[in-house]
Formats: C-alpha cells, sequence, structure tokens
C-alpha cells in the first residue's frame, strides 16, 4: 500500500499519482461530444464544436486543480458549499434570467450560471459529510433520516420551482443513492418505496407544471400529441433506428441534416451519434461511459473513509444517472427531461459541473489514505 | 472509538456499491438491447420512415390552355402570380402566424375566415393559399420574414390573365377556386388543391377538361418544417399542360362592335353564313373577368349588380327581345309558302286597323298608302303584315320562325343559350292556359307581343335566309365536331324573293335603312331589316296628340333599337343581329353598327390564314 500523501508532497511527485486513466478516458468523452457537435450543426466549427473545445480544456484545468487539492479541503467545505449554493437556487428564483420559460440562470456579469448544477456537486459533498460525521447507529434512526431528507428535499423544492423536472429527479435519486450507501436498512428502504408509491401521484398532480405533466403523460401514450411533446422521441426514434447497424456515416444524417431532431446539438446528441454511426457506434460510446463508470466505483473501494468513498460513488451515482434519463429519453424508454448526455452534449455548465466532479473523484482517490477527522455532530 | 460512534462501515458501503453496480449494468443491459431494438430489429422500419420523413410527393399543377382567336391572338393567357399558402400541420400556432402574416400582407376578416374554413376542410398537409395577386414589394418582403415564418410558403405560380379586360368576358367566362360541389363530381386531385382553378362559366368551364390538363408529382427533399431542400424532378411525372382552344371568333373585329357600341348595352352575333362560325359574339357593356380571377371586392361587385345595363348579363344569348320588324321576313317566308298570297297584291295601309273594338295602328303617322309584299317590308309596314298573317295564320307563321331559328337554343359549346320564344296557340295554352286570340297573331307578326328573340337567334335568321340552302348552325369552338347541316326546305324563290326586299330596304332609296353610299364598299351591297322594338304601352291619348321623341323618354321606356343584315348581296359571307338596348329606331343606332360590322367583316374576310392550318388540326 501507498503512503499517504502530505499536503506538502511534491508537486510533480503529486501529479504522477493523479490517476491519469480516468483523466484520459473523460477527455476521450469530451473529445467525442466535439467530434458530435461538429456533425449536429453541419460541419460549422464556429457553432458549438469549437467551444466545446475550449470549454474542455478549460474543465480540464479545473479537473486537475480540483484533484491536486487536499480532500481535507473538499470535506471542510462541503456545508459552506451546499448553504451557498442555496442561496443561489434562491437567488435564480428572485432575479434569475429566463430561458425558454425556465428559470434556471443567474447572470454575475462576467458569467452566466445555473445554481442548479453547483447544486448537484454540493448535495454529494453535503452528504457524504453528512454520513462521514453521522455514527452508524443513527443512519437507519429517525434523526439521521431526517437531517438526510432536509439535505435532499431543500434544493429539490427550489429546483422544481424553475422549474427543471429533470435535475429535481437527478438530486433526488442521488440523495436516495447516497443513502441507500450509507447503509440504511432494509426496512426503511420498505417504509420509504411505500411512502413513495403513494407521494408519486399526489406529486404527479400537484408538484408540476403543465408542461412537464403532458411530457410524461406523452411519453406514456406517444400517439396523444404527434406533433408535439412526442414528436421529439418519434423523431429522435427514427434517427436512431434509420442509423442501423453501422450507421449513416460520418456527416451523412439526413434526419440530422433536415432538422427532423430538435435539439440535437445539446440533449438529442446521442441520435447524431445513432444515425452516424449506428449501434456500433452507440455501443463503443456506452462501453466509454460504463469504463469510465466502473473505473469510479473501482476508485471508491480504495479509500480509506466514508466522506471519499461516498463523496466518488454519490458523484458516479449523478453522472450514471444523466446517462441513463439521457439515454432513455432519447430511445423513447422515458420521458422528455431536458437532462444533457454528459460531456457530449453542447452546454457550458454541464462540462464545467462535471469536470470539477471527476476532480473532486481524483482528489479523493489521491487522498484515499489520509486522515480525514470526524466533527463531532 | 467504540463500534456505536462509528460511521457506516467499509463493508456495508461496498456490499451497496455492488448492489447499485449490478442495478446500473442492469440499466446499461436494458439500454443496450433498446439499442439492438433499434438499431437491427426495427431498423428497416425506421430507414422508410427516415426516408418518408425526408421525401414528400408535391402535387405539380400543369398550366392552363389558352384560349385564343381564329388568328391566334391570345384571349385568355397565364400571367406570373405571387402568392403565399401555408401548410397548417407545419404551423405551431396558426392565428399566431396569421396576424405576423397580416403584417405584412394585408388581410381582413373575410379572408381570415375563408383561410380558417380552408384549414378546418383540408387535410393538414394540404398547402392553403393566404392570398394571391401579390405585388413584387409585398412579395420581398414576406420572402424577407419567411425564416421566422416555418409553414409559410411564398410561391411564384400561375394566374389566369385576359389580356382583352372584359371584350370576351361572356364569352371566355371565367376560372375560380374549386367549390366543393364541384370536388363532388369530379375526383381529378387537382380540384383539392387550394391554388388550383378551374373554369367557371363560358368557354372556361366548357372547355375545362381540355384546358386543365393532369396534375404531374414532384418528389421533394423537405426538411422538419416543411421547406423544400432539394427536388428530385422525374421527367415521367411532370404535369401535362393543358391544351389550347381555339375559337372561331375574330378578337379584331369584336373590338371593332364594341367600340362602336359606345356607352349603350346591347348584342351582337356575327355570323359566317356559310359555315355557322361566329366571328363576333359581342355583348355590351362588357365587365373585367380578370376581377373575378383575383377576388372580387364587395365595392366592385356592387358596382356591378347596380348598373342598370347589367353588364355580367349575357345579353347575345340569353337577352330575349322582341325581333320588331325584323321578324318581318318569317311572315312574309310563311305566306309565300302557303301559296295563300299574292305578293303582288296591295293592301292599303291608311295606319289603322280595327280588330274586333281594338284598333291596330301602323308606325308610320298617316299610313304608307298602296303596298305589295315587296314594299311592306321596304317601308316596314305594319299594316300590310297585320292583313297577311290574319290569312295565313299564327301555325304557319310559327312553324316558318322555327325554320330560321327562333325559339332554339343553340348549343355553341358554353353554357346560358336561351331559346328566346316562338308562340303559337298550343304555346299559349299550355304556357298561360287560354286560347290564341286573333290580337295574338297581328302582335305577332311586327315581332311583337310573345315573340322573343335573342340576338344570336336574329343573326342566325338572317344567315339562313343569307344562306338560303341549309339551315345554317352557329358555332364556336374550333375542332368541335359539327353534325351535317340539315336541308333549310323553303322554295329558292320565295328565298330569293325576300332576300331582294331586304337588299331594297338597304340599298333602294326610301329603305327604312338606305344609305346613298351603302356599305362603303364599292361592289358590295348589304340586305337587311330594321327593327323598333317596343317595351311600353302607347296610350290613345299620347297617340293622339303627338308620339314622344325618343330622346323625351327615360332610358328604360324607350324602344330597342334592332337591326339584322349580310353582305354581300350577291354572294353572301357574313350575316349579323344586332339589338342596341333602349336605342331608338332600328334604322338609326343598330343599322349603323351592322352596316360597319359588315363592312370591316368582309375587308378582314380571308385576310388570316385558313383556321384548318392554324391549330394543326387541334381537336376539342
Amino acid at each position: 500500500m501507498m503512503n499517504p500523501l502530505s499536503s506538502s508532497a511534491g508537486i510533480t511527485a503529486k501529479l504522477y499519482e493523479v490517476n491519469w486513466l480516468l483523466v484520459a478516458l473523460v477527455v476521450l468523452v469530451g473529445l467525442v461530444g466535439v467530434l458530435m457537435i461538429f456533425a449536429a450543426t453541419d460541419g460549422v466549427w464556429s457553432s458549438g464544436a469549437q467551444q466545446h473545445l475550449i470549454r474542455l480544456i478549460v474543465a480540464s484545468g479545473l479537473m486537475l486543480g480540483v484533484a491536486m487539492t487536499d480532500v481535507k479541503v473538499w470535506y471542510a467545505l462541503a456545508y459552506p458549499a451546499y448553504f451557498g449554493a442555496l442561496v443561489l437556487l434562491i437567488a435564480v428564483d428572485v432575479m434569475g434570467v429566463s430561458v425558454n420559460g425556465s428559470q434556471r440562470w443567474l447572470d454575475l456579469q462576467v458569467m452566466r450560471i445555473q445554481p442548479s448544477e453547483v447544486m448537484k456537486l454540493a448535495i454529494v459533498l453535503a452528504m457524504a459529510r453528512y454520513y462521514h460525521d453521522l455514527p452508524n447507529w443513527r443512519v437507519s434512526r429517525l434523526s439521521g433520516l431526517l437531517g438526510a431528507a432536509i439535505l435532499i428535499l431543500l434544493p429539490m423544492a427550489l429546483v422544481l420551482r424553475q422549474p427543471d423536472l429533470g435535475t429535481t429527479l437527478l438530486l433526488a435519486a442521488t440523495g436516495v443513492g447516497i443513502i441507500f450507501l450509507a447503509g440504511v436498512n432494509w426496512r426503511v428502504i420498505g417504509g420509504a418505496a411505500l411512502a413513495g408509491a403513494i407521494a408519486l401521484p399526489l406529486f404527479f398532480r400537484f408538484g408540476l407544471k403543465e408542461y412537464q405533466r403532458s411530457r410524461i403523460l406523452t411519453f406514456l401514450d406517444p400517439s396523444r400529441d404527434p406533433t408535439g411533446a412526442s414528436y421529439h422521441i418519434t423523431q429522435s426514434k427514427i434517427a436512431l433506428g434509420s442509423g442501423g447497424f453501422s450507421g449513416k456515416g460520418f456527416m451523412n444524417g439526413t434526419q440530422r441534416q433536415l432538422a427532423y431532431v430538435p435539439e440535437n446539438r445539446t440533449d438529442f446528441i446521442f441520435t447524431v451519434i445513432g444515425e452516424e454511426f449506428g449501434l456500433l457506434g452507440s455501443l463503443l460510446t456506452i462501453g466509454l461511459y460504463i469504463l469510465v463508470i466502473s473505473l469510479c466505483v473501482w476508485l471508491s473501494m480504495q479509500c480509506k473513509h466514508v466522506f471519499s468513498r461516498l463523496l466518488v460513488l454519490g458523484l458516479t451515482t449523478t453522472f450514471t444517472l444523466y446517462i441513463f434519463i439521457n439515454l432513455g429519453m432519447v430511445m423513447g424508454l422515458a420521458p422528455v427531461v431536458g437532462v444533457p448526455l454528459p460531456l457530449i452534449s453542447y452546454g457550458g455548465t454541464v462540462v464545467l459541473t462535471v469536470m470539477t466532479g471527476f476532480g473532486l473523484i481524483l482528489s479523493a482517490h489521491l487522498h484515499r489514505q489520509n486522515e480525514l477527522p470526524r466533527s463531532q455532530f | 472509538m467504540s463500534e456505536h460512534d462509528q460511521g457506516p462501515d467499509e463493508g456495508v458501503i461496498t456490499r451497496r456499491t455492488l448492489m447499485l453496480g449490478a442495478g446500473g449494468a442492469g440499466i446499461f443491459g436494458v439500454l443496450a438491447s433498446r439499442l439492438y431494438y433499434l438499431q437491427v430489429v426495427k431498423a428497416e422500419d425506421y430507414r422508410v420512415l427516415s426516408d418518408d420523413n425526408r421525401f414528400n410527393f408535391k402535387i405539380s399543377l400543369p398550366s392552363r390552355g389558352r384560349i385564343m382567336d381564329r388568328f391566334g391572338e391570345n384571349l385568355a393567357v397565364n400571367k406570373q402570380d405571387y402568392r403565399v399558402v401555408m401548410i397548417p400541420e407545419q404551423v405551431k400556432d396558426v392565428e399566431a402566424t396569421l396576424k405576423r402574416i397580416s403584417n405584412i400582407v394585408p388581410l381582413n376578416t373575410k379572408m381570415l375566415d375563408r383561410i380558417r374554413k380552408d384549414i378546418r376542410d383540408h387535410a393538414r398537409f394540404v398547402p392553403i393559399l393566404i392570398d394571391d395577386h401579390l405585388d413584387w414589394k409585398t412579395f420581398s418582403a414576406l420572402n424577407f420574414n419567411i425564416p421566422d415564418l416555418p409553414g409559410v410558403i411564398p410561391q411564384v405560380g400561375e394566374g389566369r390573365f385576359y389580356p382583352n379586360k372584359g371584350l370576351f368576358a361572356h364569352t371566355l367566362g371565367y376560372v375560380g377556386r374549386a367549390n366543393p360541389k364541384d370536388v363532388e363530381k369530379d375526383n381529378d386531385p387537382m380540384l383539392r388543391q387550394p391554388t388550383f382553378r378551374i373554369g367557371k362559366t363560358g368557354v372556361e368551364a366548357a372547355a375545362d377538361k381540355t384546358l386543365r390538363g393532369s396534375a404531374g408529382k414532384l418528389k421533394v427533399e423537405v426538411n422538419a418544417l416543411g421547406r423544400i431542400v432539394r427536388e428530385w424532378p422525374d421527367p415521367n411525372d411532370a404535369a401535362i399542360k393543358g391544351k389550347d382552344v381555339w375559337l372561331t371568333l375574330d378578337a379584331e373585329l369584336q373590338r371593332y362592335g364594341a367600340e362602336l357600341f359606345e356607352e349603350d348595352s346591347g348584342g351582337l352575333a356575327v355570323i359566317d353564313v356559310m359555315t355557322g362560325e361566329l366571328r363576333t359574339l359581342l355583348s355590351m357593356p362588357t365587365f373585367d373577368a380578370n376581377l373575378f380571377v383575383s377576388g372580387l371586392t364587395q365595392a366592385d361587385m356592387n358596382r356591378l349588380n347596380n348598373d342598370e345595363k347589367r353588364p355580367q348579363y349575357n345579353k347575345v344569348l340569353s337577352g330575349g327581345y322582341p325581333p320588331a320588324s325584323t321578324f318581318k321576313m318569317t311572315v312574309m317566308l310563311a305566306a309565300l309558302e302557303s301559296g295563300l298570297i299574292d305578293p303582288k297584291k296591295k293592301v292599303f295601309c291608311t295606319q289603322k286597323l280595327r280588330l274586333g273594338n281594338r284598333i291596330f295602328h301602323c308606325w308610320k303617322r298617316g299610313g304608307h298608302g298602296a303596298m305589295d309584299m315587296r314594299d311592306g317590308l321596304k317601308n316596314s309596314c305594319d299594316i300590310y303584315f297585320y292583313e297577311t298573317a290574319q290569312i295565313i295564320g299564327m301555325e304557319k307563321i310559327a312553324e316558318m320562325g322555327r325554320k330560321l331559328g327562333f325559339g332554339t337554343a343553340y348549343d355553341i359549346g358554353i353554357s346560358g343559350v336561351k331559346p328566346g320564344i316562338m308562340p303559337d296557340p298550343a304555346w299559349k295554352q299550355a304556357r298561360l292556359g287560354n286560347g290564341w286570340r286573333m290580337g295574338d297573331t297581328l302582335n305577332a307578326s311586327i315581332g311583337q307581343g310573345f315573340v322573343l328573340a335573342t340576338p344570336l337567334q336574329l343573326a342566325v335568321m338572317a344567315g339562313r335566309i343569307a344562306n338560303g340552302q341549309k339551315a345554317l348552325v352557329p358555332n364556336l369552338l374550333v375542332g368541335q365536331d359539327l353534325p351535317e347541316l340539315a336541308d333549310l326546305d323553303i322554295d329558292p324563290e320565295h328565298i330569293a324573293f325576300v332576300q331582294d326586299a331586304m337588299w331594297s330596304v338597304c340599298e333602294e332609296p326610301g329603305g327604312t335603312a338606305y344609305r346613298a353610299n351603302g356599305l362603303g364598299i364599292k361592289g358590295l351591297d348589304m340586305a337587311g331589316k330594321t327593327g323598333t322594338g317596343q317595351v311600353r304601352g302607347i296610350s290613345t291619348s299620347e297617340r293622339q296628340s303627338r308620339l314622344r321623341k325618343h330622346e323625351e323618354l327615360p332610358w328604360k321606356l324607350r324602344d330597342h333599337s334592332i337591326f339584322v343584315g349580310y353582305a354581300p348581296y350577291n354572294a353572301p359571307r357574313f350575316a349579323v343581329g344586332c339589338v342596341v338596348e333602349h336605342g331608338g329606331s332600328g334604322s338609326k343606332r343598330a343599322a349603323s353598327i351592322v352596316r360597319a360590322v359588315l363592312g370591316r367583316a368582309l375587308e378582314r374576310d380571308g385576310l388570316g390564314p385558313e383556321t384548318e392550318l392554324k391549330t394543326n388540326g387541334a381537336t376539342l
């Protein structure tokens, strides 16, 4: 086993210890994104691909910076980051910029940020720290559960107000995933499943906006509205299906060229992969993702303390959920909820947050042997 | 640290991680099999759907055939027409889109209602006409804004155009959109295209199938907004242009006739006495048929409907007028054929004839004195014909009237041809339920009373007399299959007698239509007959004091001015029937028009090449 790395260890030695395989895989996925955005924009370098590449380079720097920072720092910042993200979410509600009818952006003059993206990281940090600090016997107790529930529900409620159903579900699933990983006992899991079964219809009726309800209903019955909400799904399936086994060839997708699939630079970018590279290309892309995820899980198991483990696993869960929801949506298995395909879809904040997330994973792994004292509750 | 103080132990986290990992692997499995299903199992179906998306068949409309006169002058052509259509299925919000269009192309409520109705009545993929006949400025403004208006498509199409405006409006008719009834009768898919036009009236309607052509289809590649990004034309699928239709008319002669009418209303027909081809078929005043193509405004409609000269009424084919004295040839021929009348025998005209307690008048104050048959016609003496008609009776007159073409609606290929009325006792019994009286015969003998004829019938009557052997039948469409002309079945000597009498009307001093210089063409004489159609009863008091002069009467009460004639007298070529509504005495307005038209017709005769050469044997 390696020696613990102190924060004073030589930069070069420390850089050497970074898991470069993960870095390489992440950058590779990002480059797939550059290529596909290039195709989706009819080969116009400047209408997406170029920005994506630049963001990738900038975010890679950020990722390494985060990785090199001692995980103690992230542990210490976990709660402040969470409360900061909460404040940003409230700010967005009060003075946010509206894009396409959803208020998700905060204009900071210099840059526009999407607090819900920040929250995706913050919630994992906060919950990892929460369970790191929580005595084992309280994990399944009401007091322990209540703390975790508050951590999850506050940001959920704020994000749902924006309205952003995709992110809300993502936060919920990530939070529940971490609770599950933390070892909550099966009786609680059973009870929660029952409560969820009762709450879901109520949430559907009262918690959702009209268009969100309609998207879900359309998903359940696509013939409801062939040119409206289900148009996305239908055209997306046509694009994938017509790609066949080996695809129509790079830059040859007709569905794409003729703009049948909307948003194909962002949320529906997988249709471009499916149409132009067929099943082969689709499975290769998914395979790449599986490699990234598996590697992260493998890295988590080498971490000594709970915070690092849950941090890595929580972030990996978020990343995986992104992929599941996006691919499910594109293939017509899930409703259209505006979740991007991480690292491949065009979109600045997502690249930044996902890469920062990988930075945290790398940091947790890099400092896996370090002592991390627990705060008293 | 006690066991209780510890956080979740690593073993639990590892176990749970593996559980989640297994779940995740399962979901990836589902996604992969879904991909396999979409991209391998169903690949073919989706490939077809993708091509369906991509390719569309657009119905391509043919150019409508032209309509031309006998010399090839264009009477109806196609002109470039800028218009805008909308494909509802490609429009997200129809109302919002219409509102945005109306910022560029003004749309009134009537048009909006029509557009909304069209959208309801058609499948969502059928292009709906928003507006046509746009000017270039509007059209380019529209094209400029088109990226913001998905589903709205500016088109350059063809619109019908009548270069002579109204001159041939009654004969040509006009085109318009197919209404639901047309669509029901005819399942040609072109009719369902909102931009397609079919013939509504006249030749446009009668020869519609010939003019229409047949639809083609055009394979087009469209993007998600329905915008055509590429066309894949296949020559085999091209639309077939409509065939041109040739008319027997002489546009120049018709134009001349219209000029002669000036502001007056009425009808004029010029017929070839050998073939029955109509050289002129004019109804005055005219209306601009182009207005009907572009959509008549309410103001235009009101103006047309409120005009007392009824521009839309096809007077030459549909207008029934008392033939007045032009009917006297019929009585003459009936008398000669009956053998009951000696044409040399004289009748003494004192302007009055008593029948029971009624007195019938001759038009000439003081009477004509002694008149034989020839003089009776030359001077148009009513008393002579009263006496003659009393002897031979109405049946014989009606029989001769029918031989000369009265009471018949000719099939000249277009609708609107009316039969007029050739009354006889049986007709009156059937129609009015009471018996024929001698007074009816006397009225009929001078072409008044129940007798009604159209200007076309007057021309045919004159043409049959001029021809003398065949019962001439008018025709309008070149290439139409014409039946063999029937024999006229009148003694040629009797015909010659009447022809001579008609010559005397025009060419002998004292004739009611005599002019010293005749037709104005040396060596060519004209034969004819005047008629003054009464439209009012003349009271006894008025007759006793003084007949009001033409100019003193309101327009509506003035006499119709009527003339029939043919020329040249020796070798007849053309016959003319002319009615000038409320134009006064037949010897003035109508006679001068006919004289001029006949002169021009003879001048133009043979100027153009043979009709057969021009049409290349095209048939209808």
